[in-house]
C-alpha cells in the first residue's frame, strides 16, 4: 500500500465525509437545489414546458397588489393563532394529568396519541362527517342543547374554526409527549422540599414545574408555530382552501398557483415569504427565550 | 458428429435471433387516466386487452392516477420529460396543454380517419381549437335531472316528463319540489331537489343569459337574466325551502345515488354518469331534462384523447388513441350507463339500438336521447382554467355560503374575472 493511500484511509475526516455523504447528497439535490432553484424563478414567468422569461421583481410585485395574497397570509396566521396557545395549554393539562399514577394510564396515553400516527387524510374524511350539519356528531350533540349547530365546513365563518379544532385535536398526542418527557425529567426531590416548606399546588406547577418545564415549552411553541404556518394536507382535504378562500393558506395558495394555474414564477415568491415569516418569528423567540427559559 | 454440433449451433442462433427480433418489434406505450368509477378502470382494462390481441406488436402499459393530481403531475412529467405517450385531458385542461404545444396535431389523421362531422356538435366545439385538433373526444356526459319513483308515488304526484319539448318550466318544478319536501318539526327529513348550484351555468343558459361573451373575453353573469338565474337557484334554498345547502353531498360522504335511494332527496341534478350506479340500485329511477326557464337546454363535455409530442412511437400512438374513440369501445361504457355517445350516428334509431339497454336506461329514456345530441358546450372548457376556478370557487361561493347578494356579487368580480380570461 502506498503511503498516500494508506495517509487517506487513516484520516478520521475521510470517513466522517463518505458516511454523511448519502445524507448530504440527499439534502444538496431534494433540499439545497429546489431551494435555490425557485429562489431564482421568483424573479422569472415560467409555466413549467414555455422559456423562461426574466422579469424582475414583477412577481413580487404582484404579491403585495393581489388582494388574495393578504386574505390567504391573515387566514395563515389566524390559523397559527388557533391552534398554537390552545393547542399547546390543552397538550400541557393532559400530559400533567397523565403524569399522575392512575390505573391504565398507559392506555389513556396510547389513546392520545393514536391521532399523531392516523394520517391525515383519514383523520380529516372523519372529522368531515363529524361536521356534517344534517347528520354530523358534532350537530347532534349541540341539538341536545338546543343549539342549532352552523354548517360548519360551509359557513365562510365557522369553516376556520372547524379546521383548527381539528388541527389541534390531531397535534395534541405529539405535544402532550414532549411534555411528559418533560415533565418526568423533573426530580421528585423539589416537590418535597417544597411541600415541606408548605407550598400549594398551584405554587408548585408556577415555581417548579413550569420553569423546569421552559426547555420543553420552547421546543414546542417553535415546532407548533413553524407546523401550523406550513399547514396544508387538512385544509386541503377538508375545505380545498374554500368556502369563498376562508380556509386557504399560503401553502394552499402557492400550490395552487404552481401546480392548478402552473405559474411558478408567482409561487416561489409565495415560499420565500413563508421562509422569511418563520424565520422572523423563530429569531425573534430564540432572542426572548433568554428572559424565560432556564437551563 | 461435426455437423450435428453445428446444426444445433445454427438452431439456438436462429431462436435466439428470432426472439430477440420480435422483442425489438414490441412496442411500450405508456397511457395515463385517472379512475372514474372501478368500472371504467376495468373497462378500459378490458379494451386495452382487446386492443393488444388485434395489434399484437404493442404493448400498453396503463397507470391510473387519481383526478385531483392527474393534470399538475402529467405536466410535470413532460417537464422532466418522461410523460406517457397517451393520456386523458379534461375537458378543461385541454386548451392549456394545446397552448403549451405539447400535443401532437391530430387534425389531418381525425379528417381523414374519422371525421369531425360525425361527432355531436358539442363535441366538435370541444375538440377544436383555433380549427385544430389535439385530442379526440371521449364520449360526452351532461347534467340531467334524476329522480326517485317511490317518492314521487308516495305523494301522489306524476313524474316529470322525459321529452325535453314537454319539460315543466321552473314554477311548476319548484311546485313540485315543495310537494316532495318532508319536515317534521326544525328538521328536513326529505328536501325536493338538490344539484342545480354545482350547474349553476345550466339554468344561466335555460334563461337565454350567457355566462361569457361569445369569444370568451368577458364575463356577462352581471346582465339581470344571469343574475335572475342565480337568484333562482339561491331562492330554492332560501325561499322555498326544498333545497338543502351546498355541499351536503360531500359533508355526508354519500353521493348521489345514494342520497336518491335513502329518500333524503327526491330529485337531483347530477351528471348522466350517476346513471352507471343508480341502475345497480334497488329502486326505481327515473330521468328527465332540468326544468326550463325559457329554453330547455343542458351542456356536454367529456375527457380527450392526446399524444404526447415527444412519444417515440406515435403512429403506435395513434392506433391507441383511434381505438379508444371508436364507437365499438364506447359502447360497452355507454351500456352500463356511465357514457353517452359522441357520434351523431349514435343517435338515429338504428344506432340508438346498438347501446339502448333496458337493465340500466329507464324506459322512457329513448325521449331524451336529443337531449344530449343537442347539448351545448360546458363554459368551463372555453374558459380559462384559472378564471373558471376563480369564478367557481371563490367568487360564487360568496353567494352560495357567504349569503352575499346576486347583483353585489356578480357586479364587483367583473374586472377580476376578465383580468383573468385576457391573461
Amino acid at each position: 500500500m502506498t503511503k498516500k493511500l494508506e495517509k487517506i484511509i487513516y484520516n478520521n475526516y475521510f470517513w466522517v465525509a463518505i458516511f454523511l455523504l448519502p445524507n448530504f447528497l440527499g439534502f444538496l439535490i431534494f433540499i439545497l437545489l429546489p431551494v435555490l432553484a425557485s429562489f431564482g424563478l421568483s424573479f422569472t414567468k415560467w409555466d413549467l414546458l414555455g422559456e423562461i422569461n426574466f422579469v424582475g421583481l414583477a412577481n413580487y410585485q404582484n404579491l403585495i397588489s393581489d388582494s388574495t395574497f393578504w386574505k390567504v397570509l391573515w387566514n395563515t396566521i389566524y390559523y397559527t393563532l388557533g391552534t398554537v396557545p390552545l393547542g399547546i395549554i390543552i397538550s400541557l393539562m393532559l400530559a400533567i394529568i397523565l403524569n399522575k399514577k392512575i390505573k391504565g394510564v398507559k392506555i389513556f396515553r396510547a389513546v392520545y396519541f393514536l391521532p399523531v400516527i392516523s394520517s391525515t387524510v383519514a383523520v380529516a374524511m372523519v372529522w368531515q362527517w363529524i361536521y356534517n350539519p344534517q347528520f354530523g356528531l358534532l350537530n347532534y350533540i349541540l341539538s341536545l342543547f338546543n343549539i342549532t349547530g352552523p354548517s360548519w365546513l360551509t359557513s365562510t365563518t365557522w369553516a376556520m374554526p372547524a379546521v383548527i379544532i381539528t388541527s389541534i385535536w390531531k397535534g395534541l398526542g405529539f405535544n402532550m409527549l414532549l411534555f411528559l418527557a418533560g415533565l418526568q425529567g423533573i426530580p421528585n426531590t423539589y416537590y418535597e422540599a417544597a411541600e415541606i416548606d408548605g407550598a400549594g399546588s398551584w405554587a408548585k406547577f408556577s415555581k417548579i414545574t413550569l420553569p423546569l418545564l421552559s426547555p420543553t415549552m420552547f421546543f414546542v411553541i417553535i415546532m407548533s408555530i413553524i407546523n401550523s404556518f406550513q399547514v396544508f394536507d387538512q385544509i386541503y382535504i377538508m375545505t380545498g382552501g374554500g368556502p369563498a378562500r376562508s380556509t386557504s393558506v399560503l401553502v394552499h395558495y402557492l400550490y395552487q398557483n404552481a401546480f392548478e394555474y402552473f405559474r411558478m414564477g408567482q409561487a416561489s415568491p409565495i415560499a420565500y415569504v413563508l421562509f422569511f415569516l418563520v424565520f422572523i418569528v423563530t429569531l425573534v423567540q430564540l432572542r426572548n427565550s433568554k428572559k424565560w427559559v432556564v437551563y | 458428429m461435426h455437423k450435428k454440433v453445428l446444426m444445433l449451433i445454427f438452431l439456438i442462433l436462429l431462436i435466439f435471433l428470432s426472439t430477440s427480433s420480435t422483442m425489438a418489434e414490441q412496442i411500450t406505450l405508456k397511457f395515463m387516466g385517472w379512475e372514474a368509477s372501478p368500472l371504467e378502470t376495468n373497462s378500459i382494462k378490458t379494451g386495452l386487452n382487446e386492443f393488444m390481441t388485434a395489434n399484437p406488436d404493442i404493448k400498453v402499459e396503463y397507470t391510473p392516477v387519481p383526478f385531483d393530481e392527474f393534470h399538475s403531475k402529467l405536466l410535470t412529467m413532460m417537464a422532466g420529460n418522461s410523460a406517457p405517450d397517451v393520456f386523458f385531458l379534461a375537458s378543461a385542461f385541454y386548451r392549456d396543454f394545446a397552448a403549451r404545444n405539447v400535443l401532437v396535431d391530430l387534425t389531418d389523421k381525425v379528417d381523414s380517419q374519422i371525421g369531425i362531422d360525425n361527432f355531436i356538435p358539442s363535441s366538435q366545439t370541444k375538440m377544436l381549437v383555433n380549427n385544430k385538433i389535439y385530442g379526440v373526444s371521449s364520449c360526452t356526459v351532461s347534467p340531467v335531472l334524476f329522480y326517485n319513483k317511490n317518492l314521487f308515488d308516495k305523494a301522489n304526484l306524476s313524474y316529470p316528463p322525459a321529452d325535453p319539448a314537454k319539460m315543466w318550466n321552473w314554477d311548476k318544478f319548484v311546485d313540485v319540489a315543495k310537494k316532495l319536501t318532508i319536515k317534521s318539526g326544525k328538521r328536513t327529513q326529505q328536501f325536493g331537489v338538490f344539484g342545480f348550484q354545482n350547474f349553476w351555468w345550466t339554468t344561466v343558459l335555460s334563461n337565454g343569459a350567457s355566462v361569457f361573451t361569445d369569444d370568451y373575453s368577458k364575463i356577462t353573469l352581471q346582465e339581470p337574466a344571469a343574475q335572475e338565474a342565480l337568484q333562482k337557484i339561491v331562492d330554492l334554498r332560501k325561499k322555498d325551502g326544498v333545497a338543502p345547502a351546498g355541499n351536503f353531498l360531500e359533508n355526508s360522504g354519500m353521493n348521489t345515488a345514494q342520497m336518491l335511494q335513502t329518500g333524503k332527496v327526491a330529485m337531483v341534478v347530477d351528471g348522466s354518469w350517476a346513471l352507471q350506479e343508480l341502475a345497480k340500485m334497488d329502486f326505481p329511477i327515473g330521468v328527465a331534462p332540468l326544468p326550463k326557464l325559457k329554453d330547455t337546454i343542458t351542456t356536454g363535455q367529456a375527457h380527450l384523447h392526446a399524444i404526447w409530442k415527444g412519444s417515440k412511437h406515435k403512429e403506435a400512438a395513434w392506433k391507441l388513441v383511434k381505438f379508444l374513440s371508436s364507437s365499438k369501445y364506447q359502447t360497452n361504457l355507454v351500456k352500463v350507463g356511465l357514457w353517452m355517445p359522441n357520434r351523431k350516428a349514435m343517435y338515429t334509431p338504428e344506432g340508438i339500438k346498438k347501446w339502448y339497454n333496458p337493465k340500466v336506461h329507464p324506459a322512457n329514456f329513448k325521449a331524451l336521447t336529443d337531449y344530449f345530441l343537442n347539448a351545448k358546450l360546458e363554459p368551463s372548457v372555453i374558459a380559462p382554467q384559472e378564471a373558471w376556478d376563480v369564478l367557481t370557487t371563490e367568487e360564487l361561493e360568496k353567494i352560495w355560503y357567504a349569503n352575499q347578494p346576486v347583483k353585489e356579487v356578480t357586479e364587483s368580480m367583473q374586472d377580476r374575472i376578465n383580468n383573468l380570461l385576457n391573461q
